[in-house]
């Protein structure tokens, strides 16, 4: 039959066509030859009313299945189609992937502060609190109590700020550990940083700075327990391999005193020429001791059933050993080209 | 303590280097501060004899010499003039080593060979003096090594002594310490009584200060050679020791001085009237002293005189009058001990700090006067001749007996965390000087009065500790049965400080101390800040009421240094004045002085708070100015404005409420006090362009804020809100209000509505200009609505149409289409 003869003409026309398209544009013009209200199939499918029924069921099947070829055939030149044309639209919106990207604001925390905190977190994992006090302090508390009465000759080497009478900017944290003490019974584990000032100023002094004292009150405590725990801290702060010593040392408050040094973290000690510990190996970076009698009995404690021991560390000093800060001036200037590399 | 070597070495015997000897006094004993060498290092100093001597032929400056070092003759140049044939000098021989490390090689200067050097008394170690060679006396032999004579090589050690150790400060002292860290005896200058001397009684004697004087003893040394040079052993000694040669009777106290660390005082006998008086000055007694300056005296000040004048400041400083000089003959020689707090009240107050004064000032044994007077007098009569007198004038009417303290040795090893064996325990204490008892199983010690320190138990375990060494002391840690932990308020506080850093600000820490300059700029009286009495600068008259201006200068000097902008926080106190109430004075003293507080009751008076007379109010403070952050090439700059820094303040304390508000260092039209509640807790604000000019900041915006820290709740912990999965639905309203309607006020009253299916609304635009009538503005929100059922449009239509009907009953607001 002419007709059917005629469809395959169509399709295998239409098919080509749609091979040869090279766009989506170009398919739609195809759809619309083949498959359009005009297109010739369309013109057959509404003429096959006029056909006698057996040749209108042979000839509609012909024509629907060829339609239907058609149309996948279209659909699957398409999406091939499309697909290119996606991938080289987005070949245009290429970025310049070395430019920087958005800059999240980046703050800072002060170098002292960054070592209280640690040093704070160390002990409060062992199972210390955290005390505080004042930092315009009473002539008793700050000296007094703490076994320096008045015309005592160590009260010169503090070059005490002084406000109204009997008041002084504390010279030391140590009264936070009388006022702990006072406050509560044994046992006591508190560290207490806090700022503190000496009228002094050069490179290494600045009237204003830190310090972080700890405290400890218990049945038993002795000078193996002091050594362990601040070697422990030192650890934390410096690194596993550090190691520490013991040198006789003086305070007015503990009775056996001791000075801790540790050992230097940047040659361990094999190099004569560094530049941290001089060639010395050792850093001085502790002062600490066993809490004098005189000073528990001030508050009340038993030195028979109680013994303790207290330390003192200098944060300020500690942030300049651990990133390399030559002058503790910079430390308070607020200068951004400073604190912007913490 | 200047401890040089080779006279340690005659106390006391060690085999040891410089190096391991530093080491062991700083692990046993105390810190060893430095190390410093004098003379040469390594080779040898010969004596020469001077054969010829003239000028050098190419150079004006120098000379050249022949020199005999004992069967051979060479040639010297020197640069010096003061040999001459016949003198004897000492000759450094090349390939020696000078202290500043230099090898001497064979040099030619100028064109003539030097083989060696002659040498002065500084390249020597000898003194300071670099004016000429050192010539020697007779008694030095043709070569023979200089070092037979006197060191020529000397290593001292700087001991840093604590304080309560005066003892350390002599050569005896460094020498029985050491010798117990060794293990091994100490041996001190054997001493003679005097004879045949005039006689020290034709002087006479009066202590009328008894209480700022235990000890005075006085003996006569006569027939002394005028004008006597100390010997060069002993001008060496001291010299290394640093102290400067003066005259031999001078330098023979101070070489005793630093033999026992007993300050001596040597008189010219012939000028002093009658005797010696010790007693307080007079009101405005005047005196001269040796370094030229006049001083006007009072009561508190002890004076040394005789019968007409005043003589010498006690342990401090003498006058000219009676000093020892080049005529004197007969000399009175003084050794005492003071009242040590006395002293330093008296050097402070003068601003006269001595060698003297610093050892006085810590206390001395008395019991070391009679040694050290044997001692003195016996060396001044060998270096300058003279006779001593058999008798002393002595006032020492309360005699120090050691004294005894009990030693557990179950207490020492409780607190050493080691265990101490009692018998080496007792016999390194012995080495220290104390004696030692054992009582049923413990030990009872008597400690020599020079160790002073020793008064407790934990005294002497604290000597036991470091003697057996602190080596031995383990790595132990406590067992704690608390739990450690950070209370709610150092939580917040930490927190606090790292939103404020996470968002992109840098923590400062600046001095809390400001100039008047503080004041004015906040507007605030004198009154209202707490005064420093003694002031590093006037730059740090006042403790700061506020954490603003020393923000504000840090900005300065950032922008000085070409920062284009800043934003800087720090936590920290600020000061106030807080004056305990009327009649209460004398008792804040007593409690600040004292501790003293009444104890609480009925009738208890002030309580610490009000006796401190000061408040310290922790704060938080930031800053923001100029370009905080500058544009990026696809981010806009983020520039310091009033919004930017309220945006921070509601981070910090949620909940803030913010009314307009005026102080004289803020923008009167953009700033606001913070609330919580009723209460102030704050203030934010852009810096009024006066102060910012003030503070070197003129054109750049700046703006900032200070909170209390007790009210910031940064980042408060969360609370679960259950919600439902129904579709929340947004629409916008868009009203016109007169230009002074507090668009605060406008969302306060939308919330006080109470709509049971709002849940959120945002200001997305506020617009004045053509669009609207002139005094008003255009106020854009956005609402997010939100219920347990999906809303209908006619839900949400009514609920806006009664937020809008409120906002035009309350403030006349418009709806704009
Ligand atoms: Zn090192």
């Amino acid at each position: 039959m002419a007709v059917i003869q005629r469809i395959e003409e169509l399709k295998s026309g239409a098919l080509s066509a749609v091979a040869a398209a090279g766009s989506t544009a170009a398919l739609e013009d195809v759809r619309v030859r083949f498959l359009g209200r005009s297109a010739e199939i369309t013109e057959i499918k509404k003429s096959i009313g006029s056909l006698s029924p057996e040749d209108r069921k042979e000839v509609g099947r012909a024509a629907n299945l060829a339609s239907r070829e058609i149309e996948e055939a279209l659909r699957a030149r398409t999406n091939e189609l499309a697909a290119g044309e996606r991938e080289a639209r987005l070949r245009t919106e290429a970025v310049d992937v070395t430019l920087p990207g958005v800059p999240f604001p980046k703050g800072h925390l002060h170098p002292s502060m960054r070592v209280i905190d640690d040093v704070v977190d160390f002990f409060v994992g062992l199972g210390y609190r955290v005390a505080e006090g004042p930092e315009v302090e009473t002539d008793y508390y700050n000296f007094t109590a703490l076994n320096i009465p008045p015309e005592h000759p160590a009260r010169s080497e503090h070059d005490t700020f002084f406000l109204d009478e009997g008041l002084v900017l504390r010279t030391h944290t140590s009264p936070v550990q009388i006022r702990t003490m006072l406050a509560q019974e044994p046992p006591v584990y508190v560290v207490c940083p806090g700022r503190t000032y000496r009228r002094d100023s050069d490179p290494t002094h600045t009237p204003m700075f830190h310090q972080i004292e700890g405290l400890a009150v218990d049945r038993g405590l002795t000078l193996g327990h002091l050594k362990g725990t601040l070697a422990a801290m030192a650890r934390h702060v410096f690194g596993e391999e550090l190691k520490v010593r013991l040198r006789p040392g003086y305070f007015q408050f503990t009775e056996p005193s001791v000075e801790m040094d540790l050992s230097c973290f940047v040659c361990g000690g094999n190099d004569p020429n560094c530049t941290l510990c001089k060639g010395a190996g050792w850093l001085e970076m502790l002062g600490a001791g066993m809490v004098d009698p005189a000073v528990l009995e001030e508050v009340g404690y038993d030195p028979e059933e109680y013994t303790g021991f207290a330390f003192g560390m200098g944060p300020d000093r500690m942030a300049m050993v651990k990133y390399g800060i030559p002058d503790l001036r910079l430390f308070f200037e607020g200068d951004l080209r400073f604190l912007r590399q913490f | 303590m200047r401890v040089p070597l080779s006279w340690l070495r005659e106390y006391v015997d060690f085999d040891l280097s410089a190096d391991e000897l530093v080491e062991l006094i700083s692990l046993r004993v105390q810190e060893v501060d430095g190390v410093s060498r004098l003379g040469i290092r390594e080779g040898e100093v010969v004596v020469g004899e001077v054969r010829e001597f003239g000028p050098h032929p190419n150079a004006d400056r120098l000379f050249v010499a022949r020199v005999d070092l004992g069967g051979r003759e060479v040639q010297i140049v020197a640069g010096a003039p003061n040999p001459y044939p016949g003198a004897k000098v000492p000759v450094v021989l090349p390939g020696s080593v000078m202290a500043d490390g230099t090898k001497l090689g064979k040099a030619k200067l100028r064109g003539l060979e030097s083989y060696g050097m002659m040498m002065s008394e500084r390249e020597l170690g000898i003194s300071s003096d670099h004016g000429g060679i050192l010539l020697l006396d007779d008694s030095f032999e043709v070569g023979r090594p200089v070092a037979d004579y006197f060191p020529v090589s000397e290593t001292v050690l700087e001991i840093d002594v604590f304080p309560n150790r005066p003892d350390l400060w002599g050569m005896i002292g460094v020498s029985r310490e050491l010798a117990a860290v060794l293990g091994t005896d100490h041996r001190i200058p054997e001493t003679s009584p005097g004879s045949g001397g005039e006689p020290t009684g034709a002087y006479g004697l009066r202590v009328e200060a008894e209480d700022l004087c235990p000890r005075y003893d006085l003996r006569r040394v006569s027939g002394v050679a005028p004008g006597s040079r100390a010997p060069l052993w002993m001008r060496q000694r001291l010299y290394a020791s640093g102290m400067r040669p003066i005259n031999a009777v001078v330098d023979a106290t101070n070489y005793v001085m630093l033999e026992t660390g007993q300050p001596i005082h040597a008189f010219d006998a012939e000028k002093v009237r009658e005797g010696i008086v010790v007693r307080r000055a007079r009101e405005g007694e005047r005196i001269t002293l040796l370094d030229g300056s006049t001083r006007a005296l009072d009561e508190e000040v002890l004076l040394i005189a005789d019968e007409e004048k005043g003589l010498v400041i006690a342990g401090v400083m003498g006058a000219e009058d009676a000093e020892v000089g080049d005529e004197t003959t007969d000399v009175l020689v003084e050794v005492a001990t003071f009242d040590g707090t006395n002293i330093m009240q008296t050097s402070q107050r003068l601003g006269l700090r001595t060698d003297a004064s610093g050892r006085f000032e810590r206390g001395l044994d008395p019991n070391m006067v009679g040694y050290a007077m044997d001692r003195v007098t016996a060396l001044i009569a060998s270096v300058c001749g003279g006779l001593v007198a058999e008798d002393t004038l002595s006032h020492y009417p309360e005699p120090v007996r050691p004294w005894r303290v009990p030693l557990r040795v179950e207490r020492a090893e409780l607190l050493l965390g080691i265990p101490v064996d009692s018998e080496e325990a007792a016999a390194r204490l012995t080495r220290l000087g104390l004696s030692i008892e054992k009582e049923n199983g413990r030990l009872s010690t008597t400690v020599p009065t020079f160790r002073r320190d020793l008064r407790r138990e934990a005294d002497l375990i604290e000597e036991v500790g470091r003697l057996m060494g602190l080596e031995k002391v383990p790595e132990m840690l406590p067992e704690i049965s608390q739990p450690g932990g950070l209370t709610p308020s150092q939580q917040r506080l930490r927190r606090l400080r790292h939103v404020l850093a996470d968002v992109g600000f840098a923590e400062a820490l600046t001095y809390p101390f400001g100039p008047d300059r503080w004041l004015e700029v906040l507007g605030a009286g004198e009154d209202s800040a707490v005064r420093v009495q003694n002031p590093l600068s006037a730059e740090g008259k006042y403790l700061r009421t506020s954490i603003l201006p020393g923000l504000l200068d840090a900005v300065a000097r950032n922008r000085s240094f070409g920062a284009r902008g800043a934003g800087l926080f720090e936590v920290g106190n600020t000061f106030e004045p807080h004056p305990p109430p009327e009649g209460v004075r004398g008792a804040a003293i007593r409690f600040r002085i004292a501790g003293e507080t009444d104890r609480p009751g009925p009738d208890a008076g002030p309580d610490e708070y009000s006796l401190m007379g000061v408040r310290e109010i922790p704060r938080v403070g930031l800053v923001l100015a100029g370009t905080v952050r500058p544009a990026g090439w696809n981010t806009p700059s983020f520039r310091a404005g009033f919004f930017e820094a309220k945006g921070i303040v509601e981070r910090l304390v949620p909940g803030a409420r913010f009314e307009p508000s005026e102080r004289p260092f803020l923008h009167p039209g953009r700033s606001a006090v913070v609330r919580v509640g009723e209460a102030e807790v704050g203030w934010v604000g852009e810096l009024h362009p006066e102060v910012a000019g003030r503070f070197e900041l003129d054109g750049w915006p700046v703006a900032a804020f200070e909170l209390n820290l007790g009210a910031c709740e940064p980042d408060p912990e969360p609370r679960f809100e259950p919600f439902v999965n129904v579709p929340a639905v947004n629409r916008d309203l868009a009203v016109v209000v007169s230009s002074q309607v507090p668009i605060g006020d406008m969302l306060d009253t939308i919330e006080g509505l109470g709509s049971p299916i709002l849940a959120e609304i945002r200001i997305f635009d506020v617009y004045e200009g053509p669009q609207v009538p002139e005094g008003h503005k255009s106020v854009a929100l956005s609402f997010t609505f939100q219920a347990q059922e999906t809303l209908t449009d006619e839900g949400v239509d009514a609920e806006i149409g009664r937020i809008a009907a409120r906002l035009g009953e309350e403030f006349g607001a418009t709806v704009r289409s």
